[in-house]
């Protein structure tokens, strides 16, 4: 433990160092901007409302693993410069241990001049992935505890959705592609985001409760969001296969 | 440290002696020399405003229209002057018309609630454009959900002008009221509220218009324009924050319920029944901000010393000079191209976000405003985050235009 702690100060030291190199703003804001840009490329699987770390101006997502122990991070970010601050925090958080990241104090951000990014008049979402990095690190239970694995546990979300239909089409609303995103967290904290056939659907109200619902019967899910979005508008096109058949032999 | 050549032209206002007005213009911001051109979220003060509250403070202050004390009469005197000053300064026909609030936004929240509550039925309409600060959308949007009432927007065209026609056309038997910004606060536009005036006027349709953007630049008359509700901030126009002005045409504020209950506003106060005071006092709950309108009085003077029509012929000089070198720069396109602007410039940079122009613009001393503005529909209509917005004060100098042009040649050089 005291090796890893050493490790996230050893890592702040490196970049207060590498920065102590710039003599003027210009040098250190075009290096900024070149580690944003090397940022390895984030899973556009994460780029969902799930993962999108709330800022006014700009937008930052975050996602998190955790393996034995030890945080895992990607991130991504709509402007380059806090994406240049999100590369730093990964080079010194990423692969640490949980409580290492917890109870880490990150003084490098404050010593490379670039404290005035975190507060909240800027708005860029980077305080909030910080108090993020931390929680998760926080309440992340070891791995082994969860019952059930995350293929299993999506399976029998996955199950529980297919089991609400649309009123007005024989076809349950997985199959027809009004679900955009599902995801659970180690903490079982299910996050959807759905849409509806058309906006003007009567049962907007009943529909995305009854998901809820059934999410929450299932003995792993703890809690869920639910958003619902029209944005993208759904179409025909999401619909599956098995949709299409039912529909057209309907 | 303003060369007089620089100024813009000979006999429209003295830069230096106002500059010199205004303390914070020479401190500097990230080692460079600041410059300030975020005048549209607030503006600087000048000495006169900060010295006239302090002496306020410093030799009368006590709670106005209280005490028969020497103190309170004082106080009184110099609040109530301020609101004659106020009052003349936008043309009101008379004092009792003027209300005192927080700012435009309190000041467009008491019309929402008063006139809505009391006028608004199911079905009927209120109209709104498409170029609204959230504060002239949301009261809206909350008093109609309530008394089922609907918003309609007038539409803008590409250029970030009103498409007057569709008021025209639109307004109806439904509609009760129009509230529209007198000057857009991302675009610059200057709206042809005259006309709008003029349209609602004919289907005996009240008009509010929003003046946040246009008391700093121009000279405001409601009696001349016939607006029945004004709104603007003090903070914008040189005065302090936390202060601001409604204007009503005493023949609606009559009408209207008060708001706020307390202090002040009362006539008499009984466990069975209370009557309320007469206009203004009706409309103002409590101790108000004495200071502040005292502030905001100052800040009208300097205005009328320098001459309103002067200093938006400066600002004029600035915008012109300021959307000529930014158009020339690569990717760079200006948003809201009308005509008839007010000293603002927004824009955005091919491939670039706003919050980093913004950043790279602050290490250069240049202080610009950037994101959504506050009016989040109008960017869904051009169908962009955020832009990057400069805006110009009486104090801002050619100079230092040219030094916005220059510092975001270096943010394109540094973010591409």
């Amino acid at each position: 433990m005291e090796m890893s702690v050493q490790n996230i100060t050893l890592n702040q030291e490196e970049v207060i160092e590498e920065f102590s190199h710039f003599s003027d703003w210009e040098d250190k804001y075009e290096y900024l901007i070149d580690l944003g840009k090397a940022l390895p490329e984030f899973d556009p699987k994460y780029k969902t409302e799930f993962h999108l770390v709330k800022g006014c101006q700009s937008r930052v997502w975050l996602h998190a693993e955790v393996s034995d122990g030890r945080l895992y991070l990607s991130a991504d970010s709509d402007t380059v410069i806090t994406k240049g601050i999100i590369a730093l925090l990964i080079r010194v958080l990423h692969g640490q241990k949980l409580s290492d990241i917890y109870n880490a104090d990150l003084y490098f951000i404050e010593k490379i001049g670039l404290k005035a990014h975190l507060s909240p008049t800027r708005a860029n979402g980077l305080a909030s992935m910080i108090s993020h990095i931390k929680s998760y690190a926080k309440h992340s239970p070891p791995k082994e505890d969860s019952g059930e694995t995350p293929d299993a546990q999506q399976q029998a979300m996955i199950d529980a959705i297919k089991e609400v239909y649309d009123p007005e089409i024989p076809v349950d609303i997985w199959e027809l592609g009004l679900i955009y995103s599902l995801t659970i967290d180690a903490q079982g904290n299910v996050n959807v985001t759905m849409t509806l056939t058309s906006p003007a659907c009567p049962v907007a109200e009943s529909l995305p409760m009854e998901v809820q619902e059934k999410l929450l019967a299932l003995p792993f899910v703890k809690d869920v969001e639910l958003s619902l979005v029209w944005d993208p508008a759904w179409s025909k096109d999401r619909m599956t296969d098995v949709a299409r058949m039912a529909l057209d032999m309907f | 440290m303003i060369d007089k050549t620089i100024q813009t032209s000979p006999g429209w206002i003295d830069l230096e002696s106002i500059r010199n007005e205004f303390p914070i213009l020479s401190r500097q911001v990230n080692g460079q020399p600041m410059i300030y051109l975020d005048n549209a979220a607030s503006s600087q003060k000048p000495n006169r405003v900060l010295a006239a509250m302090e002496q306020y403070y410093t030799h009368s202050h006590a709670n106005v229209h209280r005490g028969v004390h020497t103190l309170s009469q004082e106080a009184t005197e110099l609040f109530e002057n301020s609101r004659k000053k106020i009052a003349r300064y936008i043309g009101a026909p008379s004092e009792r018309e003027v209300i005192f609030t927080k700012g435009t936004t309190e000041s467009i929240n008491l019309i929402a609630y008063t006139f809505g509550y009391s006028q608004l039925s199911e079905g009927d309409e209120i109209i709104l454009s498409e170029m609204e600060h959230h504060s002239n959308i949301v009261p809206w949007q909350i008093v109609c959900k309530n008394k089922g009432a609907s918003i309609r927007v007038i539409p803008i065209r590409d250029d970030g002008t009103l498409d007057i026609e569709w008021l025209s056309n639109n307004i109806s038997d439904k509609t009760k009221l129009v509230s529209v910004a007198h000057v857009s606060n991302t675009l610059g536009t200057i709206n042809p509220v005259k006309d709008i005036i003029r349209i609602a006027h004919g289907h005996q349709v009240p008009v509010m218009l929003d003046g946040a953007q246009a008391a700093p630049h121009m000279a405001i008359n409601v009696k001349e324009l016939d607006a029945d509700f004004y709104a603007f901030s003090s903070h914008k126009m040189y005065g302090p924050t936390g202060m601001g002005i409604l204007y009503g045409k005493a023949s609606w504020l009559d009408l209207l319920p008060p708001w706020h209950g307390g202090g002040e506003m009362i006539k008499e106060v009984t466990w069975k029944e209370t009557t309320f005071n007469s206009l203004p006092f009706k409309f103002e709950a409590g101790t108000p901000d004495i200071a502040g309108a005292i502030g905001l009085a100052a800040a009208c003077d300097f205005l009328d010393q320098l001459d309103v029509s002067d200093i938006a012929a400066h600002e004029h000089t600035l915008l012109a000079a300021c959307t000529k070198g930014m158009v020339s720069l690569p990717g760079l396109r200006p948003i809201g191209t009308a005509p008839e602007k007010a000293g603002v410039f927004s824009f955005v940079i091919e491939g670039l976000h706003p919050y980093d122009i913004g950043t790279i613009l602050d290490q250069q001393g240049v202080e610009v405003r950037t994101g959504h503005h506050c009016t989040q529909p109008l960017m869904d209509r051009f169908a962009i985050p955020g832009t990057v917005r400069a805006s110009f004060a009486a104090y801002n100098t050619l100079e230092e235009v040219e030094k916005l042009i220059s510092a975001t040649q270096k943010a394109i050089k540094i973010l591409s």
